[in-house]
């Protein structure tokens, strides 16, 4: 489903990807890992195009990346992605948000689309927030929301970048949860997160990255639990005196 | 003496309103295309060429630092040296509309980079292409800062259409020139002028006001 073959990415002078080779096949849920500023933002973002990168290949749902004559809105619109600070459309009620891509990208009409909408709202445990603006709701929902509105496009990957990072603590498990719930369906996932719990329960494989390289695989418990490189085994202490 | 006072002003008011009339055309019809300009400017100049952006940037800073009068009189008098020769009110409305998209431009391009970055990527990474971000997800929100200042520059435009009476565009401003060349009760004719002026720059300075209040009002609950 996704297939990094030496993937090398530049920001000006600063290389921030190193040689990256990875392939997620369908149905995978994984999670990235890494300290602040090795590339884990960088990585994911590539595979929806939000980032370019100069050197190697990439190739998702068949298509290659690296030719940059793809058509890149028929690839987003099969991606979803979740960002660590929502970014909900503030001038748009939940359901406004979850329906605006499937009315205008797949041009579903309004009340078919609607009805998603609230089927995917519901599937967040949303139902009643349908007709509430961002700013009327918690972090926690807000974050809902926002994977509702990538599942509403029905996509074929979903990818978090640190979903609940920018969450009160009490806010966590709920989009955790939904998160579960999404990995248990099947759903081809690529999740950077330190959540230790989620990893474990559902993850099927974990990767470690420091400074652009990918450092370490392996599956959760093996990866947590006996790491076989000494930084991976320093970040997984700090996080855990954390 | 206020009788004949009185008398004269009933005399000259007409050709009062008729300079009005056309003040309000002349602003009417720039400010409509200097917001179509303003804006299709505003967008390119945040847009991702670096060519395109520069070069509005240098168009809206040579419009922003010259005297209007000046740009008038290059549209008027020079223009038709390089065989572009425009009567008097075409003139008056094109220097108006090159003047006032270019101020538009800087207050739609503020808006647009007030949106944060997140808003374009989400909008991307749902599959809308560069012109549905912009239409649906963008400018809606740009338009809450674009608004208020965008209204101010209509007052200003109005206020600056003043000086096309140099062309000889029979408006407001010149009306009161011919009149008071005419009769002696030069404080009463300027008074008028400015008290019409007022009358149709004063309710858009209201509304300036009041979406300024409102727009801060509704960010203060989102
Ligand atoms: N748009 C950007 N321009 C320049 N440097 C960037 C940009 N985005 C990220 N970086 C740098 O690239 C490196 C990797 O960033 P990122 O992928 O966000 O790391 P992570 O998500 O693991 O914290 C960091 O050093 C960061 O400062
Ligand atoms: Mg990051």
């Amino acid at each position: 489903m996704i297939e990094f073959k030496n993937v090398n990415k530049w920001f000006g002078k600063l290389h921030v990807l190193r040689d990256i080779n990875l392939e997620v096949p369908a149905g995978e849920v994984l999670v990235i890992c890494g300290p602040s500023g090795s590339g884990k933002s960088t990585l994911i973002r590539c595979i929806n195009r939000l980032e370019k990168f100069q050197k190697g290949e990439l190739y998702v749902d068949g298509q290659p990346l690296h030719d940059h004559s793809i058509n890149l809105t028929k690839l987003r619109a099969d991606i979803g992605f979740v960002f660590q600070q929502f970014h909900l459309y503030p001038h748009m009620t939940a359901l406004q948000n979850v329906t605006l891509a499937p009315i205008n990208v797949r041009k579903m009409n309004r009340d078919e689309a609607e009805e998603l909408g609230r089927r995917m709202l519901a599937r967040v445990g949303l139902s009643d927030k349908a007709d509430a603006y961002p700013a009327q709701l918690s972090g926690g929902q807000q974050q809902r929301v926002a994977i509702a509105r990538g599942l509403a496009m029905s996509p074929k990957i979903m990818l978090f970048d640190e979903p609940t990072s920018a969450l009160d603590p009490e806010m966590i498990g709920e989009v955790l949860d939904v998160m579960i719930q999404l990995a248990e369906e099947g759903m081809t996932m690529c999740v950077v997160t330190h959540e230790m719990g989620f990893a474990r329960q559902v993850a099927h494989r974990v990767i470690f990255m420091d400074e652009g390289q990918l450092v370490e695989t392996g599956k959760p418990d093996a990866f947590f639990d006996n790491p076989e490189t000494e930084r991976a085994a320093q970040f997984i202490s700090k996080i855990l005196t954390h | 003496m206020i009788a004949e006072y009185a008398s004269r002003l009933i005399q000259i008011i007409p050709f009062f309103l008729k300079g009005l009339l056309m003040t309000v055309v002349v602003s009417g019809i720039s400010l409509v295309l200097s917001t179509a300009l303003g804006f299709i400017l505003g967008i390119l100049r945040t847009g991702r060429s670096r060519l395109v952006s520069r070069s509005i940037g240098l168009y809206v800073d040579v419009m922003r630092g010259t005297p209007f009068v000046v740009q008038i009189f290059i549209v008027f008098f020079i223009l038709p040296e390089w065989g572009l020769q425009l009567d008097a009110l075409p003139a008056a409305i094109l220097a108006l509309t090159a003047m006032t998209s270019a101020f538009i431009c800087e207050v739609v391009a503020g808006g647009i980079r007030a949106v944060p970055k997140g808003q374009w990527e989400a909008a991307a990474a749902s599959g809308l292409n560069k012109f549905q971000q912009l239409k649906l997800v963008i400018l809606p929100q740009a338009m809450r800062t674009i608004l208020p200042p965008l209204v101010g520059q209509y007052v200003l435009m109005i206020k600056d259409s003043s000086v096309v009476s140099v062309i000889g565009v029979t408006e407001l401003t010149r009306v009161g020139w011919q009149t008071v060349v005419r009769i002696p009760e030069g404080l009463m004719v300027f008074t008028l002028v400015g008290v019409l002026y007022f009358v149709i720059c004063y309710p858009l300075i209201r509304l300036s006001n009041s979406l300024e209040q409102r727009l801060s009002q509704e960010s203060v609950r989102l």
